[in-house]
């Protein structure tokens, strides 16, 4: 039982120890001995080197701040692809053009998660790592950290002049009236205070650590959101044509790319109907074709059935609907489309989303399927030029907006591929088993037909529409995350301007007192009384900002004005200024 | 060594390792961060692309079935539906898309099964979504479809299955029981004997 309270006893002690060693202080004699004790079993250890000793060492290493540094570095550099190579949960249209660049390189790529670098397991792995490592560095220091906030300052030093700031005095009152000034000096300074036998301790500056554990603890949550994101959060594109709705389920968007646990049931259901796209070019000038507004007018409800809402989309003025963000991130035009059959029944009556092939005149590519036109299926291939002119023969688009709609379009005939299965996508045509017809390409303008060849049929051209694209992400970390970032600068800050320091007083009669220090003092005081010393010890971290000399300086000055104040029953005195005697 | 200096070293370690957090947390914001600038984003996949071919069969036992939402709505025929009105049926709730390659080759197993299945309380029903009811009547005659299709462009019926049993991909194929729970789903394309086996699950699990 006593060896227990013993045991306890001495572990106290060596929290007191570290947290002492953290200010970069001498060992005091009880601090020495505890260490002492421990060594015998800190040296038997790697001796006989089990699998406890190997996973403490795993761990020690794993937990050290050399290993946190190669960890980060190592991170930083792992991140570096992810902004090189296109992301396939960013921009998948960028990744199938690096596919189609470098046909050799992007599958091996693909293999080392090189288009997913955030979600690839060696990334996860160097994450993971650094998680523990900080967790490891970062919770037993919350644990001293919450002792040592709880306990009060270590004991004063026997020898207060070895200390690197020291300063001493004479006065004429008692030792315990000089320490009892002193102590009530500075616990107004807001020092905490421990007073013992002819000495007092104080300590201040306890926001250094809790700024500097703030900034590990805010790293931790940093972390911890990033990984919330990956979890639970996801993204999604859709392109959306004016007067059509679509809703935030996987049957309804174009990507989806989920966080590890996220199933359809997650995502949050509502849905968009887009009313209408606007869009203003510059007309003339250097920038002429440059888009100077975009904006979407959208209708929206959180639920099925529920209540609608409206909404202007635009350029960085996202819609935020259940904790999602759904961006404007672009446009183009629909051309709308009629396709009649050899047997003269409509079998498809659509906007057809094209996909701009180039920015100044907005030039856009896209195909029409008809799998449903018999006897042959028909497929048409082709551009919608905003603003039509001919240039050396060439169609082309000379502005962005619709001034002059035209589509041209190559037509074929025969199997589409689509009924073996194979899902294929909506904006790429497979002619290996269509045949192409002989029906010029003319320019349709709106409410203009191809009519094709052999009675296969007929199309229209019968408008336009405008489409959106929007992002939608949702990522339950952001909003952590900028908590923990913000927190960690208050730590890092916190932890840079605040200093931890100690004030030690030691008292006694002249004659006991170190003669170390010198008592510049002491003629002032009369002879016949009995004179006590009074010494001043001042401590704080070497690594730290300038200053203390003199914060302690002046304090120690301010102690000596106190104390002999005290002794004459006047405080504040008029007393000979006290030299600190400084290192 | 002894453990009290290696703490220390750690202790102001720990502070350098503060600075080079911040430098590498800058890297990764940038690295994380996504356009809300405007791009001509070109969108090459879309829903087809979820199916991928995979296909995945969920039998319900009936202690644990979900019940199936209230949805109603109008058919391509311009009829009315409403879902509830079937109980006393066991429903087989396709959710398709003309354009969609998956659904056009199961096409013909739903129409001959919805044909021979006929006499028993069995109602088919399709959910045509992302589609234009001109193209989807289209597909309809081309395959013979017998039964029904909710006009569902925007997806709205699929979004009423949110809190139940969701379709995940075009096609989706959901069953419901003669009291209006779900029974089962597969995703992906249904094969003849596959579904009719689950339907004869469900007729059975209920009589």
């Amino acid at each position: 039982m006593t060896q227990d309270l013993a045991g306890r006893e001495a572990s106290g002690d060596q929290a007191g120890a570290v947290s002492t060693a953290v200010d970069g202080a001498a060992v005091d004699g009880s601090q020495a001995e505890t260490a002492a004790d421990a060594a015998p079993s800190a040296g038997a250890a790697p001796q006989r080197f089990g699998v406890i000793g190997w996973l403490r060492w795993i761990w020690r290493q794993l937990t050290s701040m050399r290993t946190a540094l190669v960890l980060l570095f190592l991170l930083a550099l792992a991140s570096v692809p992810g902004s090189v190579l296109p992301q396939q949960g960013i921009d998948p249209a960028a990744v199938s053009q690096y596919y189609a660049a470098h046909p050799a390189l992007a599958p091996f790529l693909a293999k080392l998660s090189g288009f997913d670098v955030f979600g690839a397991p060696w990334f996860a792995a160097i994450y993971l790592l650094l998680f523990t490592s900080l967790a490891g560095c970062v919770l037993p220091r919350t644990y001293r950290l919450a002792r040592s906030a709880r306990q009060p300052p270590p004991k004063a030093p026997r020898h207060l002049g070895r200390l690197p700031q020291a300063a001493g005095f004479l006065t004429s009152g008692p030792p315990d009236q000089a320490l009892a000034a002193a102590a009530g000096l500075l616990r107004r300074r807001r020092f905490r205070i421990r007073t013992g036998d002819g000495c007092v301790s104080a300590e201040k500056g306890y926001l250094h650590e809790v700024g500097n554990l703030a900034f590990h603890v805010a790293l931790l949550g940093l972390l911890v959101s990033v990984a919330l994101g990956g979890l639970f959060g996801y993204k999604a594109n859709k392109l959306l044509v004016e007067r059509e709705t679509f809703a935030n389920t996987p049957v309804g968007l174009d990507a989806f790319h989920p966080g590890r646990l996220v199933s359809a049931s997650d995502l949050q259901p509502f849905s968009i109907t887009l009313r209408k796209f606007t869009a203003r070019y510059i007309a003339s000038g250097v920038q002429r074709g440059q888009p100077s507004w975009f904006g979407a007018s959208i209708r929206y409800n959180s639920r099925y059935g529920g209540q609608q809402h409206g909404y202007d989309l635009r350029v960085n003025h996202p819609l935020s609907v259940d904790g999602v963000q759904v961006f404007l991130i672009g446009h183009g035009y629909a051309p709308v489309f009629k396709v009649t059959d050899a047997h003269g029944v409509v079998r498809f009556d659509q906007a057809v989303p094209f996909i701009p092939v180039e920015q100044s005149g907005l030039t856009s590519a896209g195909v029409v399927k008809v799998p449903d036109a018999r006897p042959r299926q028909l497929g048409f291939a082709g551009v919608f030029l905003p603003t039509e002119i001919v240039v050396g023969g060439r169609l082309v688009s000379a502005f962005p907006a619709p001034d002059y709609p035209r589509v041209s379009l190559v037509s074929y005939a025969g199997n589409l591929g689509l009924e073996s299965g194979q899902p294929q996508s909506v904006y790429s045509l497979d002619t290996s088993r269509m045949r192409r017809l002989a029906v010029s390409p003319r320019p349709l303008a709106p409410g203009q037909s191809i009519v094709l060849p052999d009675g296969l049929g007929k199309l229209t051209f019968t408008g336009y529409r405008q489409w959106a694209s929007l992002a939608i992400t949702y990522d339950p970390g952001q909003l952590p995350a900028l908590v923990s970032a913000l927190t960690a600068l208050a730590g890092l800050v916190l932890s840079f301007l605040v200093r931890r320091r100690r004030i030690f007083v030691r008292a006694g009669a002249a004659a006991e007192a170190d003669e170390a220090v010198p008592s510049p003092g002491a003629a002032d005081v009369d002879a016949d009384q009995q004179a006590t010393a009074v010494e001043v010890g001042g401590l704080t971290r070497s690594d730290a900002a300038g200053g203390f000399e003199t914060e302690f300086a002046e304090l120690a000055s301010e102690i000596m004005q106190d104390v002999r104040g005290a002794a004459l029953g006047q405080p504040g005195g008029e007393v000979a200024a006290a030299v600190p005697k400084g290192e | 060594m002894t453990r009290l200096p290696r703490s220390a070293r750690r202790a102001a370690g720990m502070t350098l390792a503060i600075r080079g957090l911040l430098a590498s947390a800058a890297v990764l914001s940038v690295a994380s961060c996504s356009g809300g600038e405007i791009a001509q984003s070109t969108p090459v996949s879309n829903a087809q692309s979820f199916v991928g071919g995979s296909y995945s069969s969920t039998f319900y036992p009936p202690g644990a079935r979900p019940a199936a939402p209230r949805v109603s709505g109008t058919t391509l025929d311009g009829a009315k539906f409403s879902l509830a009105a079937q109980r006393g049926s066991v429903v087989v709730l396709n959710f398709w898309g003309s354009w969609c390659a998956p659904c056009r080759r199961e096409a013909p197993a739903l129409a001959t099964l919805a044909t021979d299945l006929k006499t028993a309380q069995v109602r088919f029903i399709g959910d045509d979504v992302q589609d234009s009811p001109a193209n989807a009547l289209a597909f309809e005659r081309t395959f013979r479809i017998g039964y029904p299709s909710l006009n569902d462009p925007g997806e709205q019926v699929a979004l009423a299955f949110h809190g139940a049993v969701p379709p995940v991909a075009i096609p989706t194929t959901l069953l419901i029981d003669r009291t209006g729970r779900i029974a089962g789903r597969i995703v992906g394309e249904v094969s003849y004997r596959g579904l009719r086996a689950l339907i004869a699950k469900v007729l059975a699990g209920q009589s």
